[in-house]
């Protein structure tokens, strides 16, 4: 049997019962290590499970998934994801895998960012598209994400925006060199996502008066003028949720403006994730992200909370 | 002594207008090294009585034993040109003292290299020919290379003492022979008809043909004739001019020109000109000792007491230095006919400068401002006696450079407006090109030719230095010659090895053309343009820039793997998480379009729009397709394209970059046997994408994209292209049954056998496997008694046929031999390998 286990967010202690009760059964446990991490070191896995854990990295399970998945038609393996096993699309390939050499497969649920986003007050009903947001770097911007998060915004859905987390990669010149070199592991923090979501919106958007840049006039949609982006810096809600499940925990509201201009440490160390904040606002949605808004009482929050999204806070 | 300082050359420098930049460029052996002598004896840096003997700018020891020139070397002299033939200046001047910056480069069609660095710093080309040998191929190439820098020839024809004394040819069949020489030169000339450099069509009654002795140290052109005959009968100089070459004759009893040859006179070339030397080498060469003081004295030639004494050649040598002093000759055709910087820049500037031709540096350069932004450009390195660094040799073409400002260095791949490949240093000092030594000077205005020091370890061969925010690169110079022969090297004594690689980055800095490389598995490639070239650099690597002994392995060849139909199916290869599909097929590209991205016709940074046009109009392409080419490979400018002939996929310009880096990679190291890749087209048809960018990132990409490529090939029927070299033989008719036999074993192919006119020597063409040439002219100095001089030269890729992936054809047996030299899997890999089932 291979078990598919989710870990939950932030220590060992997240897995659920359920789950502690298979992980102990199994001969062999890999624990995914690429599409998220715990805050914890793998030790204090081991210690908790009493098993010894192997690390899974990519490779492992895109190319050596064999391995993983060696008599596990006779034995009990484990599969050990941080959040929910199936949250991102990435293991449903294992399972098909699996499948086909008839070996059974049992998927143990547990909570992710896609559920543990209730605790910015949000409702999990008006959110729409997931995206992603991967590192830019001097050549490649990719911008396909802007397109996703503006159907979002017409609809006035909010928008959950996973940031990039490099493990374990290589860079261009040793991927070609085909040298198993890995770059030290980097984590997108709030203060790049937001500077990164501005870059884009500049450059689909370009202020008037300016010539807009060549990229502008392959994209129909983007020659539009900037008075009808649906994404002004200073007219856009937002927050930032970094190490959301664990007990250092922190929300931080505002304009995108704002949160851009925060610096970087104000964030803390990774897991991140961002939220843009759609028209379709609810008064106590709010009221409840407000609590930990820039400014406080007379942050930007409020007025554009009231002058663009036509939401009050309810007087008590 | 010199006969003149450093001060007055750094005062011409200032004076643009009267500064002349040139190469001297020949065949090997036609005398260029001997030829500069004469003009460096004039400036006085060496004894007029060594000319001719002592080869001032072949300064290394392998160059003095060989008696070939290996390096160019550049050196700069002062000219006072004579008062008199200022008013036939065209060109703006100031003054009638004349700075001549020249290099001298090597004849050898291995170091042709060397003659295109020296070209890009230079506007005008003294070709020099021998008078026997005629416009050989080396003649023609460098003529060719000339032209296309926009650089303006005059011609030398040399060894005029072998035909009088060797030969024993009479006045009219000389005047024959020249006639040829001159226009098998302009007929190269005219088939590079460039309107913004006017007519470069080479003629003796315009001045720009030179004839003489390099050996002896004479030379003349008709205007020293003109000028001499002019002031003895009282006539026009430029009229008489005109009358001294082609149908002219002069009745003596009217008195009158005529140009009919009509009552058996004589040509006046062969009166006026010819006669004199003729009657000189007569009286001299057959002891007619009484005649010899009249004639010296109707010369108005006057020798020193102990030169009375000589006889035989060294009087010959004496007299006519004196009569028809080459210096003189020479360096007056220099600053009458080759432009001046000034002059140079403004035509040359389009095909120098990469970026918009209204920029300030663009600008700076056509005016040639010393005051304009900063623009050099570095075309090579000059070892300095101080081990491991070099001089960085180059042309200032605007601004001027000095010690201190910082400056930007830009290497071949640096983008305006990106940092990669740029660094922002300064000079140390500047120095002026001697020949053996070099001269410190303050600074080094537009217009001149300079070395740097300080800035060698920035640079890898070549680049642009400027003071420019916006400055684009100037053009990366491209090469004739490719190194095509290699050897595999390693050192004696394992621990040496550091040096050994330390010494690798030396040899690379120092030759415009050698290419190191060190493989997967630790191999050390070291290639060259030739046997000579590999030779000479091993030599250099051995005993100097590494010092250590090492072990060579026997020249290899490099191959080029290419396809010779569409791939049978569509080559699909997934992304390792599944979510990223791409379907390639492969496709051969006309051999011609091929070639025009290797001569830089067809190139990455095009206007897309005229290069599709192009495209369209030469090779039939489908317009759209050709506007979407996404990359060119290997280095992004390789004669392999990737183009995007998906419709309507989402999200395709999102992965075009890790496309192109796996491109990149993929068609330098081809599927077959990791070798490059050459005229395959790739066309990328359909792709299925995670809609998440995270998915689909350069980790996921580049491997995929590199797998579909080399299914894509090896679906397309595969095959490999071995280098060919164009062989020019001269021989004499008797050993020609010699060479053929050599040419059987060999599997060359003699397609041309020509005589030259007027000689018993024949001339052979073939083309040659390089694989077969290791050994090549000993044996065929070995089937011929050494009577044939064979020059080969880089010429074309020759399609091998068959399929590599077919087990026992011939170039799957040759494949199989390299990957096994590269230690990799033997067996060439089955296209699933790389293909991924659905």
């Amino acid at each position: 049997m291979l078990y598919i286990i989710g870990l939950g967010l932030s220590d060992e202690k997240d897995i659920t019962v359920k789950g502690l009760e298979a992980v102990k059964r199994c001969e062999r446990v890999y624990l995914e290590s690429y599409t998220s991490i715990l805050m914890i070191p793998k030790e204090k896995l081991e210690a908790f499970y009493g098993r010894e854990v192997i690390t899974a990295t990519r490779e492992t399970v895109e190319l050596e998934s064999d391995d993983i998945l060696r008599d596990a038609d006779k034995v009990d393996v484990a599969f050990l994801v941080v959040g929910d096993p199936l949250g991102a699309t990435t293991h449903s390939d294992l399972i098909l895998r699996a499948s086909d050499l008839n070996i059974p497969t049992t998927v143990i649920h547990n909570a992710s960012i896609l559920t543990a986003l209730g605790a910015t007050g949000l409702q999990m009903y008006n959110f729409g598209q997931t995206i992603s947001l991967p590192f830019y770097t001097e050549t490649w911007t990719p911008e396909s994400w802007y397109d996703r998060l503006e159907e979002n915004l017409q609809v006035g859905m909010h928008t959950l925006v996973l940031v990039d987390i490099k493990v374990r990669e290589q860079s261009e010149e040793n991927m070609a060199r085909g040298r198993l070199i890995y770059e030290p592991p980097r984590f997108m923090s709030p203060h790049t996502a937001f500077k990164q979501i501005l870059l884009t919106e500049t450059s689909r958007n370009p202020p008037t008066g300016t010539t807009s840049s060549s990229e502008v006039t392959e994209d129909e949609t983007s020659t539009a003028p900037r008075s009808t982006t649906l994404l002004p810096p200073d007219q856009t809600l937002a927050l930032s949720l970094s190490r959301i499940g664990t007990s250092t925990q922190r929300i931080i509201a505002g304009t995108l403006s704002e949160l851009a201009a925060l610096p970087e440490e104000e964030f803390g160390p990774p897991l991140h994730s961002v939220v843009i904040v759609g028209k379709r606002l609810h008064p106590l949605e709010l009221e409840f992200a407000g609590r930990w808004c820039v400014g406080g009482e007379n942050g930007a929050w409020w007025k554009v909370g009231k002058d663009v999204y036509g939401v009050e806070k309810e007087s008590r | 002594m010199l006969s003149f300082t450093v001060a007055e050359i750094r005062e011409l420098m200032d004076r643009p207008t009267n500064i002349r930049n040139m190469s001297v460029i020949a065949h090997v052996d036609h005398g260029k090294s001997t030829l500069t002598d004469s003009l460096v004896s004039k400036a006085g840096i060496i004894a007029g009585s060594k000319a001719g003997d002592m080869r001032f700018t072949d300064t290394r020891q392998d160059e003095i034993d060989r008696g070939i020139t290996i390096k160019s070397t550049a050196i700069s002299m002062y000219f006072p040109l004579d008062k008199e033939y200022i008013s036939e200046i065209k060109q703006k001047t100031d003054g009638n003292e004349f700075l001549i910056n020249l290099i001298d480069s090597p004849g050898h069609v291995d170091f042709s290299s060397e003659v295109t660095a020296a070209l890009r710093v230079t506007d005008g080309a003294l070709v020099v020919v021998d008078c026997v040998e005629g416009v050989c191929v080396q003649t023609e190439t460098v003529l060719r290379q000339s032209l296309t820098e926009r650089v303006r020839p005059v011609l030398i024809i040399n060894k005029v003492d072998r035909a009088l004394l060797e030969l024993q040819i009479e006045k009219e069949d000389l005047y024959q022979s020249f006639c040829r020489t001159i226009e098998s030169v302009n007929v190269i000339v005219s088939t590079y008809q460039d309107a913004a450099l006017g007519d470069t069509q080479v003629s003796p009654d315009q001045g720009t043909v030179a004839f003489g002795s390099g050996l002896h140290g004479w030379a003349f052109s008709l205007r020293n004739f003109a000028a001499q005959y002019a002031k003895k009968f009282g006539v026009d100089k430029a009229k008489l001019l005109a009358k001294l070459w082609g149908d002219n004759y002069f009745n003596p009893k009217t008195k009158k020109w005529t140009t009919k040859n009509d009552g058996g006179l004589e040509r006046s070339f062969n009166v006026f000109v010819l006669d004199p030397i003729f009657r000189i080498f007569d009286a001299i060469m057959n002891f007619k000792k009484d005649e010899i003081p009249t004639l010296l004295d109707k010369l108005e030639i006057k020798l020193a007491s102990d030169e009375k004494d000589l006889e035989g050649k060294p009087l010959l040598k004496c007299v006519m230095r004196k009569y028809l002093p080459a210096g003189d000759a020479l360096l007056e055709m220099i600053c009458i006919n080759l432009p001046s910087p000034v002059t140079a820049q403004k035509y040359r500037v389009e095909t120098l400068y990469e970026g918009p031709l209204d920029d300030e540096s663009a600008i700076g350069i056509r005016d040639c401002d010393p005051k304009g932004p900063l623009m050099v450009y570095i075309s090579k390195m000059v070892p300095t006696s101080d081990k491991g660094r070099f001089y960085a040799f180059g042309r200032v073409f605007s601004g001027t450079v000095s010690s201190g400002p910082k400056i930007r260095i830009q290497g071949p791949n640096f983008v305006p407006g990106k940092k990669e490949d740029s660094v922002i240093k300064s000079v140390q000092r500047t120095v002026l090109m001697m020949g053996r030594t070099v001269e410190a000077i303050e600074d080094c205005p537009a217009g001149n030719i300079i070395g740097l020091v300080g800035i060698d370890q920035f640079l890898l061969k070549s680049g642009t230095l400027t003071t420019s925010e916006t400055a684009h690169n100037l053009k990366v110079m491209k090469f004739s010659v490719s190194p095509v022969v290699q050897v595999a090297v390693e050192c004696k004594n394992a621990s040496d090895l550091p040096k050994l690689v330390e010494g690798l980055k030396r040899l690379s800095k120092s030759d415009p053309c050698v290419k190191t490389t060190v493989g997967e598995n630790g191999e050390i490639i070291v290639a060259g343009a030739g046997e000579l070239h590999l030779e000479i650099c091993l030599n250099d690597l051995e005993n100097d820039h590494a010092g250590v002994p090492l072990r060579k392995s026997d020249p290899v060849v490099g191959y080029r793997e290419t396809v010779q139909m569409e791939s049978s199916m569509i080559a699909l290869s997934k992304s390792q998480n599944k979510h990223n599909r791409l379907y390639v097929k492969a496709e051969p590209m006309s051999e011609e379009l091929a070639r025009d991205i290797e001569e830089g016709r067809v190139a990455p940074r095009d206007d897309p729009k005229t290069r599709a046009r192009y495209l369209a109009d030469t090779y039939e392409w489908d317009v759209t397709d050709a506007r979407k080419i996404w990359t060119f490979g290997p280095d992004t400018t390789g004669p392999n394209l990737f183009v995007d002939a998906s419709k309507g996929v989402q999200y395709m310009n999102e992965i075009k970059d890790s496309v192109v880096a796996a491109f990149q990679w993929a068609t330098k190291e081809g599927g077959v046997a990791e070798e490059p890749m050459r005229s395959i087209r790739f066309n990328i048809l359909d792709c299925t994408l995670h809609a998440d960018a995270i998915h689909r990132g350069g980790g996921q990409i580049i491997p995929t994209a590199r797998r579909v490529c080399y299914a894509a090939q090896l679906l397309a029927k595969p095959t490999l292209q071995e280098p060919m070299f164009l062989v020019e033989i001269a021989l004499p008719e008797s050993a020609q049954g010699g060479v053929y036999s050599v040419m059987n074993v060999r599997r060359g192919q003699v397609f041309s056998a020509e005589q030259r006119p007027g000689t018993p020597m024949y001339t052979l063409k073939a083309y040659l496997p390089v694989s077969e040439s290791f050994g090549f002219n000993a044996a065929l100095r070995e089937a011929t008694g050494g009577q044939a001089f064979p020059q080969a030269v880089f010429d074309h890729w020759e399609p091998m046929g068959g399929d590599c992936t077919e087990k026992g054809s011939k170039v799957n047996e040759l494949a199989v031999k390299i990957r096994t030299r590269k230690a990799l899997k033997p067996d060439v890999p089955l296209y699933d390998h790389y293909y991924d089932k659905l």
